[in-house]
């Protein structure tokens, strides 16, 4: 009975079916489905509390399923959980590498529980020191490291093995702006690298930047799943224009309205709001037709239409709530 | 391989941690050098003073070959009929009054009984043929040596009285076969003479007859510095009351490294390094196993590097190899397992606190109680059978027994003893551990 159980995959990197999990009366994972193309970074959003980490934890074989299962690259989380870690980098949300020990003796350490050994570990654990941007700090200790390296070195962590899918769990919560770009940057990589990135955020940002596929959570549920173009095209949400102008607002209401491709102007506060399908088409003929008007336009403010709106639109809260 | 890998991270992590190495190695030697300073104050000038040992003596010997010594120089000024009668002058007299309180019974079995029941600390059995044996050429003259396995002091006082004794006799022993050898049989009458003359030399060789058998009474002899024998004297005396204080410190902190080492396990779950783990393609089983191998070769090195360190610092004699290695290992296996039991019983790291602060200061000093009562007979007796009620104290039986030198049945039969309660320690431990975790 040690036959290597396995889903039928159709070549998905990932293959989520029926997820459930409940915590004595909380119900934190409530049938979640949803498949991961390989190649691709798949992002889960939602609010804290939706259910992503609780998610990503079955995935990752830390939590048991109530009820469902989940192939990632062909191998059944239920049957033959060793095989998925085997293929599996974890990056957690919250940072778990040994502050006594220095980069490299972490990294050291979490190769040969990936089975690395000998001169293959020391070359794979200088390479990601390299990839990580930390070899001249690698005889550090990371209890003096800064947030950001401690981030990237929890990062290296999950690529030692080569892992053919990573998931990374909130990987940007609580850094400084430019440690949240080299780490974007750095997921970016990976996916260009042909790795298969599960992406779990709370920042719509982050997600609408990465992401090819993004599935968005609320109270232990998918809500909605797609490309964030199909996502905004779901509630039908328009591009907001916000202008400020040099003469009062009423001078252009009626000529703006008149332009094609504008579906609503109105004003508040001095500012005019224009609602268009298309800002790159619509914009030059709000400044051609303000022109004639002798009216000069001094500030522009483009809002594209967000996963924050869809959000708002399909539960009536904010992402951010 | 993996358990290994797990075992020395986590012990590199305990050694590169200041305030695990100063709790593992430096706070004990540090209390002993405090006891061994305190008392070596003591010993070379201050006031210091041991209760008296209650030995009970059943001289049973019926005499043998006649011999005189000048009845000045027994202690206690009285005439010998036999070599037991020698000895319990010896010990009955006034010199040895103030340490040893002599006691006669009709036989061996008496005389063992009382110390059975705990009525005298030391019996000794002079068998019947002691003098005919000791005139023998070809035998070997033996007193029997019966003590409280429990007290250090006391008996190793009488001990070192009799030894001391039992060279100087064995020397005329010597003297009278190199004499008969040596001469024609028409000299032999003058044997007497020459034993005689022996015994006036060996026990007069100094005026302070006392000094000479009283090994370990030094304190209130001259300052070290004006006899060598005085400060040899000393400096036993010092060591009979370091080494098992140095003992106890050994294991009261062996017991705190296993529990804090054993906390590995919580800490990395809150560290989150314990569920990281979990997501390798590592068993469970072989990540937990890790973490106890950690726990006990950690214990094992810091018990190792204090017994030599003790040794080569403060000079303290274990006793013999096998039975301090087989006490040793039983340290190092009831201490780790029982930081793996108390650990598995505590859902955070931040419990150990109360753990450290209470549960282990609370069953260390009791186990610790036999060694700090071992000058009141009373109290040793009473603080003995309290300090089995803790691990701690079966270890620190253990550890005295070797250092008192008893045999390895007796040292095996007390490691047996801890390694039963290890087995049901650990297995508790990893029961609850595994409920947890895998």
């Amino acid at each position: 009975m040690n036959s290597v159980q396995t889903m039928n995959t159709n070549q998905l990197a990932i293959q989520v079916s029926n997820l459930h999990k409940s915590f004595g009366e909380i119900k934190a994972v409530q049938g979640v489905s949803f498949d991961v193309e390989p190649g691709e970074i798949f992002g889960l959003l939602g609010p804290n509390g939706a259910g992503k980490t609780t998610t990503i934890s079955m995935l990752a074989t830390l939590l048991r399923p109530d009820e469902g299962d989940a192939s990632i690259m062909g191998h059944s989380l239920r049957h033959d959980p060793m095989a998925v870690k085997s293929v599996l980098g974890v990056v957690p949300q919250e940072i778990a590498l040994y502050e006594d020990l220095s980069a490299r003796e972490n990294l050291t350490f979490w190769g040969k529980m990936y089975g690395l050994r000998g001169s293959g570990l020391r070359q794979r654990v200088n390479e990601v020191l390299e990839l990580i941007g930390l070899s001249d700090r690698a005889n550090g200790r990371v209890s003096t490291f800064s947030g950001g390296m401690k981030r990237r070195v929890n990062i290296g962590v999950a690529l030692l093995h080569k892992p053919q899918v990573i998931y990374m769990d909130e990987p940007t919560a609580g850094i400084d702006p430019q440690s949240r770009r080299n780490i974007l940057d750095s997921v970016v990589t990976l996916k260009d690298q042909g790795m298969t990135v599960l992406y779990t955020t709370h920042y719509m940002e982050e997600a609408q930047e990465l992401c090819n596929h993004i599935a968005i959570m609320d109270h232990g549920q998918i809500i909605a799943c797609g490309t964030h173009e199909e996502l905004v095209q779901l509630v039908g949400e328009q591009t907001r224009i916000d202008l400020t102008l040099n003469v009062e607002a009423s001078r252009v209401l009626g000529t703006w309205q008149a332009v094609e491709g504008v579906s609503r102007v109105s004003t508040e506060n001095g500012q005019v709001t224009v609602l268009v399908k298309d800002s790159n088409l619509v914009l030059p003929r709000l400044f051609e037709a303000a022109t004639h008007l002798s009216v000069r336009i001094t500030s522009v403010d483009i809002r594209e239409p967000n996963l924050e709106a869809v959000f708002l639109h399909l539960t009536g809260r904010a992402l951010r709530d | 391989m993996k358990i290994l890998d797990i075992a020395f991270k986590d012990m590199l992590r305990s050694f590169r941690s200041m305030f695990a190495l100063v709790f593992m190695f430096g706070i004990p030697l540090l209390m002993t050098g405090m006891f061994y300073i305190m008392f070596g104050n003591i010993a070379s000038g201050g006031e210091f003073s041991l209760p008296k040992t209650h030995v009970i003596i059943a001289n049973l010997d019926e005499g043998g070959p006649k011999f005189q010594t000048s009845a000045k120089n027994i202690p206690g000024g009285k005439q010998a009929r036999t070599m037991g009668e020698l000895v319990v002058n010896v010990l009955q007299s006034k010199e040895m009054a103030d340490l040893i309180q002599v006691s006669l019974a009709p036989s061996a079995e008496s005389a063992r009984a009382s110390v059975d029941g705990q009525a005298s600390q030391v019996a000794i059995v002079i068998p019947a043929d002691f003098s005919k044996k000791f005139a023998d050429s070809n035998k070997q003259a033996i007193i029997e040596f019966y003590q409280d396995p429990t007290l250090t002091i006391g008996p190793s006082i009488i001990r070192s009285i009799l030894n001391r004794f039992m060279d100087g006799m064995a020397g005329v022993k010597i003297a009278i076969n190199v004499f008969m050898d040596e001469s024609p049989e028409s000299d032999y009458y003058l044997t007497g003479d020459v034993v005689q003359q022996y015994l006036d030399i060996s026990l007069v060789q100094t005026e302070d007859l006392a000094g000479t058998l009283l090994d370990e009474r030094a304190p209130t002899a001259a300052p070290p510095s004006s006899q060598t024998s005085g400060s040899q004297t000393s400096e036993n005396m010092l060591l009979r009351i370091v080494g098992p204080i140095m003992g106890g410190m050994m294991i009261f902190y062996a017991f705190f490294t296993g529990t804090s080492t054993a906390q590995s396990i919580l800490k990395e779950e809150e560290e989150r390094t314990l569920p990281r783990l979990f997501t390798t393609p590592t068993p469970q089983a072989v990540i937990l196993t890790g973490k106890f191998v950690a726990v006990f070769l950690t214990v094992l090195v810091q018990v190792v590097v204090l017994i030599i360190a003790a040794r080569l610092i403060f000079s303290i004699q274990w006793g013999a190899p096998v039975p301090v290695a087989m006490a040793a290992a039983g340290t190092v296996f009831i201490a780790s397992s029982f930081g793996i039991f108390v650990n598995s019983l505590l859902k955070s790291a931040k419990q150990g606190g109360a753990v450290f602060g209470g549960v282990l200061t609370m069953t260390g000093m009791l186990g610790m109680i036999s060694i700090f009562a071992i000058n009141s007979p009373t109290a040793a007796r009473l603080g003995n059978t309290v300090s089995l009620l803790v691990p701690q104290g079966w270890a620190i039986r253990g550890l005295l027994q070797a250092m008192n030198g008893a045999p390895v049945g007796d040292v095996g039969l007390t490691v047996l003893v801890m390694l039963v309660l290890s087995a049901a320690f650990f297995v508790i431990g990893v029961w609850r551990f595994s409920k947890r975790y895998v």
